[in-house]
């Protein structure tokens, strides 16, 4: 009875894994690249200069620019510049306009001046992506909750079908075909396991009240809006009373918050209704500062008479649960060197989708590998696999250089960014139809490893803001992404030098008699 | 932090060794089953040590979380680098167990 179990769960892990697997690795690695969401908008946008950080200088410049620009809006908001991400933002709602009315800039932290700086999406691409999908909402969030869902599903089935987990806890076989697939498969989801875990199963946490909203509505019905406002705390939005009345300045307001927590770094400042007597002034903690993310804690001062009006940190346990998992999910919390190994630890959650892929395919062509020809089926895999791995890799790097390539000044700029992007990805899948397997790996390979490993040298020609350039003032958030993109040029050079060749046989393997026994192992492991 | 690495890396390094296959492989040598009790151990004891220094370090929830990076780093590291380099590895243990009780003991650490 225990194998037929074992056997289920192999099963239901080998498809899953195979319907999902596609999606799954687009979705870790975008996910992936958000780690260094900032440090990619901060490359795509060049024109933004990177300035010594004073919140309070920069506040007193956000206050006089929005005094000036929108001195009759709702509300504005100001974001204040960080270690990684030089630009001071403030946005504003035009009076009576809706959600649709708002307008955002971006300015110089050090003198107030509005930066025309490219237009494009930067990180914030790929992190939407990765949870979106660039679908209509909320489609886009449903299919990628449900490929987490399948994710955690995989991990689980993946630990019961792994027969050895412990004994072969240290074990990876190079240079034996699918047995090193397998080792590299088992080892890279072991190991990493806790980090596997904790990203798919926060995830689901993430979304839970659009997944599992039925103890919301079974008390709140449709009003869910009020299910948020008991658990955040409403938003006290405070009637303007069309008196006008001088603000404080928002430097005062800031050492009052930093009296009420030494060294507290800020995230987003809201203004409520500025110039009035019954203006508002909201200072959020900025979200890396624990590793929690607690929404809706903060500080709110009368902008006139700078009264504490209310400060909220809520405490409850299944919110810090809940904020825990978010936090653990998102690392905003993480400094450089935790940082870079999450990104590691995300590429390691890739590999595990990616190897599997290859070993659904790799064990199914070992079948027809006497008869010469392959079933459509293996052959559509094959071309998915193609494209959804090698494919991807291309259609990432197609953003990067049309970030550097298109026209600053061309209309709807950053839209033609996102389409480069589907457009390299979409010929990808032509390109693996019109290839056979092997070639079409090397070759998408092998362009990847040219766009990735060329990206610095194109920075560099395109702006002044090349390694040369970077290295010596100290931007490292600049130099990093050249650096990795050279990194992973180099690496996928190496991978298409290993397609490019005949493949390994794997059959070195000297006794015969070990050779078979070890096969029908492989073929009982791998499923 | 890097202690907590350290200690990390040679506990699993030598929990690897616990295991009579690795340390035929790695040592050329048959262990005795004292041996390998030993060592399964002392690999769980830096384990713990570990552990304790990182939430002393940073305490019990960034702690926790260093701890688990930086021990899914220093075993990944050293699974995939045992076919290839074994010997740079056993000098990676090496000084792994010098260094970590140095920057323990240092008073900066």
């Amino acid at each position: 009875m225990k194998e037929g179990f074992r056997q289920a769960m192999a099963w239901l892990h080998t498809w899953t894994g195979l319907i999902f697997g596609w999606l799954l690795f687009a979705i870790f690695l975008t996910g992936t690249l958000s780690y260094f969401k900032e440090e990619i908008t901060h490359w795509a946008q060049p024109e933004v200069p990177t300035r010594a950080l004073d919140p309070a200088a920069s506040l007193a410049l956000a206050q006089t620019y929005l005094q000036e620009h929108a001195p009759n809006a709702g509300s504005w908001f100001i974001r204040l510049p960080e270690a990684r991400e030089p630009a001071l933002s403030v946005g504003w709602r035009a009076e009576g306009a809706g959600r649709r009315g708002f307008i955002d800039k971006t300015l110089d932290p050090a003198t107030g001046e509005e930066v025309q700086a490219r237009e494009t999406r930067g990180g914030d691409f790929f992190y939407r992506f990765h949870f979106q999908l660039e679908m209509p909402h909320p489609w886009g969030r449903w299919l990628s909750t449900f490929a987490a869902f399948i994710m955690l599903l995989g991990l689980v089935t993946g630990i019961i079908t792994h027969k050895k987990i412990f004994k072969e806890f240290f074990t990876f076989r190079p240079g034996k075909g699918q047995r090193s697939w397998l080792d590299g498969h088992n080892a890279i989801g072991v190991l990493v396991l806790p980090f596997h875990l904790m990203i798919s199963y926060s995830s689901l946490v993430i979304f839970m009240s659009m997944v599992m909203p039925a103890s919301i509505i079974a008390s709140y019905g449709d009003n869910t809006r009020g299910f948020f406002n008991d658990l955040f705390g409403a938003p006290r939005e405070v009637k303007a009373t069309g008196v006008a009345a001088p603000m404080l300045p928002l430097p005062t307001l800031y050492e009052k918050v930093q009296e009420q927590a030494p060294g507290t770094r800020l995230g987003w400042i809201e203004v409520q209704n500025p110039g009035d007597q019954n203006a508002r002034v909201r200072f959020t903690r900025h979200a890396g500062d624990r590793i929690a993310h607690m929404r809706g804690g903060g500080w709110t001062y009368d902008g006139v008479n700078g009264e504490l009006q209310g400060a909220s940190t809520i405490e409850a346990t299944p919110m810090l649960i809940s904020g825990g998992m978010y936090g653990l999910h998102m690392g905003v919390f993480a400094g450089p060197w935790l940082r870079w190994l999450y990104f590691f630890f995300g590429l390691a959650g890739t590999a595990v989708i990616g190897t599997g892929l290859v070993l659904w395919l790799g064990k199914r062509q070992l079948k027809h590998a006497k008869s010469g020809s392959q079933p459509g089926e293996l052959r559509l895999v094959e071309v998915l696999n193609i494209a959804s791995m090698s494919g991807l890799l291309l259609g990432v790097a197609a953003f990067f250089w049309a970030n550097r390539l298109l026209p600053v000044g061309l209309e709807g700029r950053a839209g033609w960014e996102v389409n480069s992007f589907f457009l390299l990805w979409g010929l990808s899948v032509l390109h693996a139809m019109l290839r056979p397997g092997r070639r079409a790996w090397a070759e998408q390979l092998g362009l990847a490893a040219l766009l990735w490993g060329t990206l610095p040298l194109l920075n560099q020609l395109t702006t002044g803001h090349g390694l040369v350039h970077s290295i010596a003032a100290g931007d490292w958030a600049m130099a990093g992404v050249d650096l990795t993109a050279l990194g992973s040029g180099l690496f996928l050079a190496w991978a298409a030098m290993k397609m490019w060749r005949p493949p390994v046989v794997a059959a070195k393997r000297a006794p015969k008699a070990a050779k078979a026994a070890s096969a029908n192992l492989i073929e009982s492991e791998v499923n | 932090m890097l202690a907590v690495a350290l200690f990390g890396f040679a506990g699993f390094a030598i929990l690897c060794l616990s295991m009579e296959k690795h340390y035929k492989d790695l040592l050329s040598a048959a262990p005795s089953a004292a041996r390998l009790r030993s060592l399964r151990v002392g690999g769980w004891l830096l384990l713990l040590v570990a552990l304790w220094l990182a939430v002393r370090h940073s305490g019990w929830a960034m702690g926790l979380v260093e701890l688990f990076a930086v021990l899914m780093a220093g075993v990944t590291f050293w699974v995939f680098l045992l076919p290839y380099k074994p010997r740079l590895l056993l000098g990676a243990l090496a000084i792994s167990l010098v260094l970590g009780p140095v920057l323990v003991v240092l008073p900066s650490a």
